[in-house]
């Protein structure tokens, strides 16, 4: 008896907190969302919450925006990561390996910079009077503060995206760096012979093998960029605001009436993370992302 | 050196300023400066106005480290616990329905946990743990095990039944053989889902808010006033030492990790 629950009697611990306050707290949010709350003598089940927030134009318009921003993060930290990963590859077949180490180590600092931080570099660099307004107007390129494009807090989102772009190009380029080491070197000879300069090599033979970890990777940052909170609070504007910000207004607007609200939009967020979670998984086991090829 | 590997080289370096020098370098100037007009590239004058505020000025910093520090670890070492356990079971034993336990455990990297904490805010208030350390603890934690637990998974992968078997022979007992053959295996893999677990619980913002409303300041919720529109000096300056902390953590991690393997190699060196 004792060999056979041994396995699950290890897994218990973990599983109960994850089950208690992770499951525990959906559960709670969806029963509140249905406007299910004894506490305060409400025991009826009902969707209004739902109706009203699929009926709202504030609804439609957060998902818009939220969709937008997540789908030109991903792009840009895609593409940005690829550069970065390739250019560490070609550079490490021409180095020593301490000093490409040490090139691979600085590109990752991003990564370990908190979020809040991230965007506070984003806000000097690119607001109005930042740092590349100042640049442009030494430069005798721009003459006013107002010339030069509102990229903070603007109503598109191009601060957020530059700060996920900035902060996830690391990543992107963490998860398709192991792939590109998996090129041999015989290989890029075996492209010389045959007359292939660097481009055609980068372009025939490195971008292929890519291709689906950089998939994979570019589309695990549009997932998390799809519902993070602090970049989007700190550089977005309050109307429209992504989805995890729409809901924390709602949430903390003062009026009870509007939690269930909150609490149903969370829900729907949740839903489709989940969704765009099992798409994930489905795509990478069946391109064998992680393990690569032999 | 051929001409190619010069040119990315170049490129590399372009971009590695552009990309992580200019940020650096522009906090850190803006930390130190004292007034910085439009359209100045350089601010007129410096001051350490700002460093001696955060650092000695006022008492709230070193207290929101503290917080920020004590959640962090208190986060992981609960994360440790849980997870080693797990990831054994997971990696060695035939489960029934092991898709729906990996499910359960990595569901908090899918969905987002602040839609978990909202939802569970008001049954936290009800049993007194919002505002207070314990509550906010409790709230870390689903962010950051599943985190730990895949890294946990991964040592257990590489770490063989046989050598464990073999110990077993040699009489080791059930303690001694997880001493001293399993957690010299897993180790690196605790390390690198320590270090994780601790940069996730360290800039978490929107769900320490929520279950700590305010009372518990840990560093995001310290700055979070100042660089939404605060005084830019200090606002760098406490970019600077929270993304400081960030980073010494992690090299602390490495450092710790390296002398243990060292203190092994000595200790069966002279065995």
């Amino acid at each position: 008896m004792w060999q056979k629950s041994k396995p699950y009697l290890l897994l218990l611990p973990a599983i109960g907190t994850i089950v208690l306050l992770f499951f525990g707290g959906l559960f709670d949010g969806l029963l509140k969302s249905f406007g299910y709350f004894p506490a305060i003598g409400e025991t009826r089940f009902e969707a209004a919450a739902y109706t009203e927030l699929l009926q709202s134009s504030e609804f439609w318009a957060s998902l818009v925006l939220t969709l937008r921003i997540a789908a030109l993060s991903s792009l840009f930290a895609g593409v940005l990561g690829a550069i970065i990963a390739i250019s560490l590859f070609l550079l490490n077949e021409s180095t020593k390996s301490g000093t490409s180490q040490l090139w691979h180590r600085l590109f990752q600092l991003p990564l370990t910079i908190p979020h809040l931080v991230g965007g506070y570099i984003i806000v000097l660099l690119f607001m109005q009077s930042g740092f590349l307004s100042k640049i442009l107007a030494t430069a005798g390129i721009i003459d006013e503060i107002t010339d030069f494009p509102v990229l903070v807090n603007d109503p598109f989102g191009w601060g957020i995206i530059l700060t996920y772009a900035w902060k996830e190009a690391p990543f992107i380029s963490l998860m398709i760096y192991p792939v590109l080491a998996r090129i041999h070197r015989s290989w890029r000879e075996v492209a010389r012979v045959f007359g292939a300069g660097s481009w055609d090599f980068v372009h025939e033979i490195v971008l292929p093998a890519i291709l689906p970890a950089w998939t994979i990777a570019t589309f695990i940052v549009f997932v998390f960029t799809f519902s993070a909170f602090e970049v989007p609070f700190l550089l977005g504007v309050t109307y429209p605001s992504v989805l995890p910000v729409y809901s924390y207004q709602l949430y903390t607007s003062g009026t009870l009436a509007d939690r269930p609200e909150a609490l149903a939009l969370n829900i729907i967020l949740a839903a489709i993370t989940i969704l765009l979670g099992i798409v994930v998984y489905y795509f990478s086991k069946r391109w064998n992302v992680l393990k690569g090829w032999d | 050196m051929n001409k190619t590997s010069w040119l990315t080289k170049i490129i590399l370096v372009v971009v590695l300023m552009l990309f992580i020098g200019l940020p650096f370098l522009l906090l850190v100037l803006s930390s130190i400066s004292f007034g910085w007009q439009w359209p100045n590239i350089l601010p007129e004058s410096f001051s350490f106005r700002s460093w001696e505020y955060v650092l000695t000025g006022s008492s709230d910093t070193w207290r929101a480290v503290g917080f920020s520090l004590l959640i962090a670890v208190t986060v992981t070492a609960v994360n440790i616990l849980l997870a080693v356990p797990a990831a054994k079971s997971l990696v060695r034993n035939q489960l029934r329905a092991k898709w729906l336990f990996e499910a359960i455990i990595f569901a908090p990297i899918v969905i987002p946990p602040f839609v978990a904490v909202m939802g569970i805010h008001l049954t936290f208030l009800r049993l007194g743990l919002t505002e207070t350390v314990l509550g906010v603890v409790l709230a870390h934690l689903s962010p950051t095990l599943p985190y730990m637990v895949r890294a946990v998974v991964i040592s257990y992968n590489t770490l063989s039944v046989d050598w464990e078997d073999q110990a077993r022979m040699l009489g080791a007992g059930t303690i001694s053989r997880f001493y001293h053959v399993v957690l010299p295996h897993i180790m690196p893999g605790i390390a690198a889902g320590a270090s994780l677990s601790i940069l996730i619980s360290l800039s978490q913002y929107l769900i320490t808010f929520i279950i700590g409303s305010g009372q518990v300041v840990t560093l995001p919720i310290l700055l979070f006033p100042f660089i939404s529109g605060g005084d830019p000096a200090i606002a760098s300056a406490y970019s600077l030492l929270f993304a400081g902390i960030a980073i010494l953590t992690l090299l602390g991690m490495d450092a710790a990790l390296k002398k243990y393997y060292q203190k092994k190699k000595t200790a069966t060196g002279k065995a």
